[in-house]
C-alpha cells in the first residue's frame, strides 16, 4: 500500500512539473537557508567546547565601579591570577595570557626575516596543560619552564621555517629581545576564543617579576578544582581585592568558560577577535525558523491551488473504497517525498552557499558539519517536521471532503479554504515586507555611520606601526624626512589613533573627587593636524621637551573639560589629576570626536605627553592626493632606511573604523540575501494562489468575456484582488517593523530616525513584485477562450 | 430483495422555497435486475442513483440494504456496505490519470487490503475478460473514450459487487462503442447475475433493460 503511495505521488509530481518545480525550488530553498543558518548556529555553538577542562574553567572579569560610565573588561591585572592559585586552594590552576604590547602586532626576526606577528603572546607555562596543547616537536613538560622561551604554532613554524625543525632556533621580538623556541604546538582549532600563534613565556616580561594590582590588561583563566564551587570562589577572588588594594577601582567578577564566546560582545579590550553573539545568534535562528515557515506556508498554497483536480480524485478513490485515513496518508506521503527531495537539493544549495556565506560573513563554517550524525539527525527531524506541518492542510482539509463531490455535476469547492490561503499569503508578503524594511534601514544607518562627521578627518592618513623602532631619534629622522615630501601633509607619531584601544584612566574632579573614565593617548605635537581635531581653546602639546621635564602637557576633550565642569578657556593651564604624573597640565582643549564606534557615545579624551607611560607605537601620515600606492611606497623607502630591521605593516584610518560596522555589515548582507530569498518564495506563493483563483473563476472569467469584458477588465479584475492582499500585509508589516527597526536602532548613539520613505520604498517594492507576480496568471485566465472553460461545465 | 427505497424525499432550500430533487419515490430491486432509469435533464436521475449508491443523504424516508437500514447507519459501516456490494461507472470515466489500466483496476482491491498475489490473479482476469491485457500499460489519456468505459467497468467489477451504478455511462460515446457497453451490461446482467442500474437518456440504450423507469420532477411517473 506504502510503496502505492510513493507510485502515485512520484507520477504526480512528474504530471505536473512546472508546479512541482515551483514547490521543490520554494522548499529547497527554504530548506537550504535553515541548514546555513543552523550551521552557523552549531559553529557558534561548538566554541570552546574542545578542552578537556572546560566545564571547570573561567575567565576573571574586571568591573569598573566608582566612575558613572560603567565598563566591563575581559583582561585583569597580573597580580591576579598569581595570587590566587597561590592564596584559593579550590583554584587548581590560573594562566595569565598578555597580547603582546596590549594588543599591537609584534614585528619580530626570524630565521633572517622581519615579519609582522599579529597574534604574539605571552602566558603562563600552565597554558599548555589547560588548553590541551599538543606539541609536535619539543617537550611539553618544559617549553615555557625557563623565560625567554617561546613556542610557536604549527602554521607559524611553517611560516617562519618551511619544513626546517625550529626546536633551538632564535626568534627575535622588535631588535630588543631574542626568544628561544623550545616547541611547536596544534594550531587552536577555528572555533577556539583563545588563538595565539607564537606564545612567549610569561615570566620573559617585567610584569612577572612585579605583578601588581593595576594594569588590567591580562586575561587571566582559572581552572577549579573538581567539585569546587564558582560562585564560592568567586566571592574569594573578589575579597582579595579589598585586602589588596587599599582603594579599588574595580571588582572581579568569574565568567564561566562556556559563556565566553557568546556572552561577552558587550565587554571590552578582548584579546579575541572571535566574539559571537547570542542576540545574532537568536536573531539568525529566528529568521531561519520564519523563512522554513514560509516555505511550508507556500508549499500549502501551492498543492491546495490544483484542488479542483484534488476533488475529483479524492472523490473517486473514495467511491472505490478509500477511507479519510488511507487518503490522509497519501497526501502526507506527496509531502514527504517532495519534502525528501528538496532537502536533498537543500544540502546540494547549502553546500554551494557555504563559501559565499563565509565570504559574507567572515566566519568559517563548514559544510561537512551537515554530515555529523548529529546533523544527520536534525535533518530527519526537520524533514519530519517539515512534512506534517507542510502536508498538514491538504491531507486534513481534503481528505474530509464527501465522495459524492465527484458525481455532482454541479460541484463547486467551498471558499473557506480560500480564506485560509489568503491568510497565509497575507502572512507570507508581511514577513517579506519586514525583512524588506529591515534591510532598508540597516543600509540606511551603515551609509548614515560611513558618512557621519566624526569631529576629525579619518581619510588619507596611513598608520604605520613604529613599535619596533630601536629609539627615538630614528623615528624623528623619519619623521623629519617625511615632512619635507611634497605628498605629505602632516606626519605625528603617537600611542594609537581613533580606532584603535588606547590606555584607560581615571579624570578625577577635584570638586567632587569623582572619577570619570578617560582615555589617555599619548601622541606628539602634530597629532591635531593630522586629525584635523579642532582647538576650542589653548594650543598644541610643545614640540620638544627635555629629558628630564617632569611636566606633562594635556590635551582633553570637550566631554573631560565638561565633566570637570569647567568652560575650555577656563580649564587651560589647570593642573589636572588622570594619574599621569602631579605635575599635569592642561595645555589645550580639543572638540569632541568619534574615537571608537558610534554605537557608543563620546567619553573623555586626552592627549599627553608623559614619555615615561606609554610609547609611540603609530607613525600617522597625513597626505594628498590619490596616488595612494605612491604614498605608501615612499613611506615604505623611507621606513626601511631608517628603521632596517623592523617589518613594514600599516593600515589607514577609515578602513580601520569600518571594522566597527563589520558585525552590521554582515548582518546586512545576511539580511539582504535572506529577505531576497523569502520575497522570492513568498512570490511563489502569491503565483500558487493567483493559478488557483484563476483556475477556479475559469468559468466566470469565461461569463465575462462572452457578455464582453475586455482582456484588460478581467486582469485588472482578478489582479486587484490580490493587491488587495498586499495592501493588508503593508497594514500589518509597518508598525511591526517599525517597531523592530527602531529597537534595533537604539543599539546606536548616532542613529538615523526611521525615514517615511522606507516605507514607501518597500511597500513599491512589495507591490510592483506582487503584480508582476499575478498578472502572468491573470492575463493567462484573461486571453484564454471562454469555449473553453464554459463547455466542461 | 437487494434494495427497498419507501417514500424517499430529497430536497434543497434556495430563497426559502423547497425544491425537491426527490419526491415521495418509492422503489423495489431484487437481485439480477437490469433497469433503466430515464427521464428528462434535471428529473433527479443522478441523485437517485447517488442515495441508492449512498454517496448522498435524504431528508425523509427509509433504505433498505440487503434488509439493512441504511440511513441511520454511521459513515464508516456505510462505506463498508458500499464498497463491499456496490461498483460505479460514470459518464467521464474517472479513472486516475496518474495510473495505468492495470494499477486502475487494482486499486479498489488496494483499499480491500487484498494479498497481493490474489490481486494479479483477479486484475488478470479482468483485463483478459476485456480484451484490454495489450493496453494494461498505457495511462488513461493513452485511450480512446469506449476504451477508458471499458476500463472504468473494469474497476466497477473487480471487486465483484452485488450492484452496478452507472450514471449516463455512454453518455460520451459514440453509437458503436455505446452498443458494445451496452451489450457488456447485458452479458454481465445474464451471465454473471450482476444487478445494474443505470440512468440514460437513450431509448435505445434503456432497451436493453429488463425494466425502464421513468422519472419526473424526481418522481416515478407510471408509464
Amino acid at each position: 500500500m506504502f510503496r502505492n503511495y510513493i507510485k502515485l505521488a512520484w507520477r504526480k509530481i512528474k504530471a505536473d512539473k512546472m508546479f512541482s518545480i515551483l514547490n521543490i525550488l520554494g522548499l529547497s530553498i527554504g530548506l537550504g537557508i535553515t541548514l546555513l543558518l543552523f550551521l552557523f548556529i552549531l559553529h557558534e555553538e561548538s566554541f570552546d567546547t574542545m578542552y578537556s577542562k572546560k566545564d571547570r574553567m573561567a575567565r576573571v572579569l574586571v568591573h569598573l565601579t566608582d566612575d558613572e560610565s560603567p565598563e566591563t573588561w575581559c583582561g585583569s591585572p597580573p597580580a591576579v591570577g598569581s595570587t590566587a592559585k597561590n592564596t584559593i586552594p579550590e583554584i587548581e590552576n590560573t594562566v595569565r595570557f598578555y597580547h603582546y604590547a596590549f594588543g599591537q602586532p609584534a614585528s619580530i626576526s626570524v630565521n633572517d626575516k622581519n615579519l609582522i606577528e599579529p597574534r604574539f603572546f605571552y602566558a603562563d607555562e600552565s597554558v599548555i596543560d589547560i588548553f590541551d596543547l599538543e606539541f609536535t616537536h619539543g617537550n611539553p613538560k618544559t617549553a615555557l619552564a625557563r623565560p625567554n622561551t617561546i613556542i610557536i604554532s604549527e602554521s607559524s613554524a611553517n611560516r617562519y621555517f618551511g619544513n626546517d625543525n625550529p626546536i633551538g632556533k632564535q626568534l627575535n621580538l622588535e631588535n630588543y629581545k631574542d626568544f628561544e623556541i623550545t616547541g611547536v604546538f596544534k594550531d587552536f582549532p577555528n572555533n577556539s576564543t583563545i588563538d595565539c600563534n607564537t606564545i612567549a613565556s610569561f615570566q620573559s616580561t617585567n610584569f612577572a617579576k612585579n605583578p601588581t594590582w593595576d594594569n588590567a590588561s591580562f586575561e587571566t583563566y582559572i581552572v577549579l578544582s573538581k567539585n569546587a564551587d564558582l560562585a564560592s570562589v568567586e566571592k574569594k577572588i573578589s575579597k582579595l581585592v579589598s585586602q589588596e588594594v587599599s582603594d579599588p577601582w574595580y571588582s572581579l567578577s568569574l565568567q564561566p568558560f562556556s559563556k565566553i564566546h557568546l556572552y561577552s560582545s558587550n565587554y571590552q579590550d578582548s584579546y579575541s577577535a572571535r566574539i559571537g553573539n547570542i542576540e545574532e545568534v537568536k536573531n539568525l535562528s529566528l529568521l531561519a525558523v520564519l523563512i522554513l515557515v514560509i516555505a511550508c506556508i507556500n508549499y500549502m498554497n501551492l498543492i491546495t491551488a490544483r484542488s479542483q483536480k484534488r476533488h475529483k480524485d479524492i472523490g473517486i478513490n473514495k467511491t472505490l473504497g478509500a477511507s479519510t485515513k488511507s487518503i490522509i496518508l497519501r497526501f502526507y506521503a506527496e509531502t514527504a517525498l517532495i519534502t525528501l527531495i528538496s532537502i536533498l537539493f537543500s544540502i546540494i544549495l547549502a553546500i554551494v552557499a557555504v563559501p559565499l556565506f563565509n565570504q559574507i560573513t567572515g566566519i568559517s563554517i563548514n559544510y561537512r558539519n551537515l554530515f555529523t550524525l548529529q546533523f544527520i539527525a536534525s535533518l530527519i527531524i526537520i524533514w519530519v517536521v517539515t512534512s506534517l506541518i507542510a502536508g498538514s492542510y491538504p491531507a486534513l482539509h481534503l481528505s474530509r471532503l464527501a465522495p459524492q463531490v465527484v458525481v455532482k455535476s454541479g460541484f463547486k469547492s467551498k471558499t473557506s479554504g480560500l480564506l485560509i490561503r489568503k491568510g497565509l499569503v497575507i502572512f507570507q508578503f508581511t514577513a517579506s515586507i519586514i525583512l524588506i524594511i529591515g534591510v532598508l534601514v540597516v543600509y540606511q544607518q551603515i551609509n548614515f555611520i560611513k558618512n557621519r562627521d566624526l569631529g576629525f578627518n579619518p581619510d588619507k592618513i596611513l598608520a604605520v606601526s613604529i613599535g619596533a623602532a630601536e629609539n627615538k631619534n630614528s623615528i624623528n629622522s623619519l619623521k623629519n624626512k617625511l615632512q619635507n615630501s611634497s605628498n605629505i601633509v602632516a606626519v605625528s607619531s603617537a600611542q594609537g589613533f581613533p580606532g584603535v584601544d588606547v590606555s584607560g584612566r581615571s579624570i578625577i574632579n577635584p570638586l567632587t573627587e569623582n572619577g570619570y573614565n578617560i582615555k589617555t593617548n599619548n601622541a606628539d605635537s602634530e597629532i591635531i593636524e593630522v586629525l584635523n581635531l579642532k582647538l576650542l581653546a589653548g594650543e598644541k602639546l610643545p614640540e620638544t621637551k627635555a629629558k628630564n621635564d617632569s611636566i606633562v602637557d594635556v590635551i582633553l576633550n570637550k566631554k573631560a573639560v565638561d565633566f570637570l565642569g569647567i568652560s575650555p578657556e577656563e580649564a587651560i593651564g589647570k593642573k589636572v589629576q588622570l594619574s599621569l604624573g602631579n605635575n599635569s597640565y592642561v595645555k589645550g582643549v580639543v572638540d569632541n570626536f568619534n574615537y571608537s564606534s558610534l554605537r557608543e557615545g563620546i567619553g573623555a579624551y586626552a592627549f599627553h605627553n608623559n614619555a615615561t607611560r606609554e610609547f609611540h607605537n603609530y607613525l600617522l601620515v597625513k597626505f594628498r592626493g590619490n596616488d595612494i600606492g605612491g604614498v605608501i611606497e615612499e613611506v615604505k623607502d623611507n621606513f626601511e632606511d631608517f628603521i632596517p630591521n623592523s617589518a613594514f605593516q600599516y593600515s589607514f584610518l577609515d578602513k580601520n573604523l569600518e571594522r566597527f560596522y563589520t558585525s552590521e555589515k554582515r548582518m546586512a548582507s545576511i539580511g539582504l540575501s535572506f529577505s531576497i530569498l523569502a520575497v522570492f518564495i513568498a512570490c511563489l506563493g502569491l503565483f500558487g494562489l493567483a493559478a488557483f483563483t484563476a483556475e477556479q473563476r475559469s468559468k466566470e472569467i469565461g461569463i465575462r468575456k462572452v457578455v464582453g469584458a475586455s482582456v484588460f477588465k478581467i486582469t485588472k479584475l482578478l489582479s486587484l484582488e490580490f493587491l488587495f492582499l498586499v495592501a493588508i500585509s503593508l497594514v500589518l508589516a509597518f508598525p511591526l517593523a517599525a517597531w523592530l527597526m527602531n529597537s534595533w536602532l537604539q543599539n546606536f548613539a548616532y542613529r538615523i530616525d526611521l525615514n517615511w520613505i522606507i516605507f514607501i520604498v518597500a511597500g513599491v517594492i512589495a507591490i510592483f513584485i506582487a503584480i508582476a507576480t499575478v498578472s502572468f496568471h491573470a492575463i493567462k485566465a484573461a486571453l484564454t477562450n471562454p469555449v473553453k472553460s464554459l463547455k466542461t461545465e | 430483495m437487494l434494495l427497498e427505497l419507501d417514500h424517499i424525499y430529497k430536497w434543497v432550500t434556495t430563497g426559502g422555497r423547497r425544491t425537491f430533487l426527490l419526491n415521495d419515490l418509492s422503489l423495489k430491486v431484487e437481485e439480477g435486475e437490469f433497469i433503466s432509469i430515464m427521464g428528462p435533464s434535471g428529473s433527479g436521475k443522478s441523485t437517485l442513483l447517488n442515495v441508492i449508491g449512498m454517496l448522498d443523504g435524504f431528508q425523509e424516508g427509509e433504505y433498505k440494504f440487503l434488509d439493512e437500514t441504511i440511513h441511520n447507519m454511521k459513515e464508516k459501516h456505510r462505506s463498508k456496505l458500499y464498497k463491499e456490494y456496490i461498483g460505479f461507472v460514470f459518464q467521464q470515466y474517472h479513472l486516475i490519470d496518474e495510473l495505468t489500466v492495470y494499477e486502475n483496476i487494482e486499486t479498489p482491491l488496494l483499499y480491500k487490503k487484498v494479498k497481493s498475489a490474489e490481486r494479479k490473479a483477479l486484475v488478470g482476469d479482468m483485463l483478459d475478460r476485456f480484451n484490454i491485457v495489450g493496453k494494461k500499460d498505457l495511462f488513461p489519456n493513452q485511450l480512446s473514450g469506449g476504451q477508458q468505459q471499458l476500463v472504468g467497468i473494469a474497476r466497477a467489477l473487480i471487486s465483484k459487487p452485488k450492484l452496478i451504478l452507472a450514471d449516463e455511462p455512454t453518455g460520451n460515446l459514440n453509437s458503436k462503442q455505446s452498443d458494445e457497453i451496452m451489450q457488456l451490461f447485458k452479458q454481465l446482467n445474464e451471465e454473471d447475475g450482476v444487478t445494474i442500474i443505470q440512468a440514460t437518456h437513450s431509448e435505445s440504450n434503456a432497451a436493453y433493460a429488463s425494466k425502464t423507469i421513468n422519472l419526473l420532477d424526481g418522481s416515478i411517473s407510471k408509464s
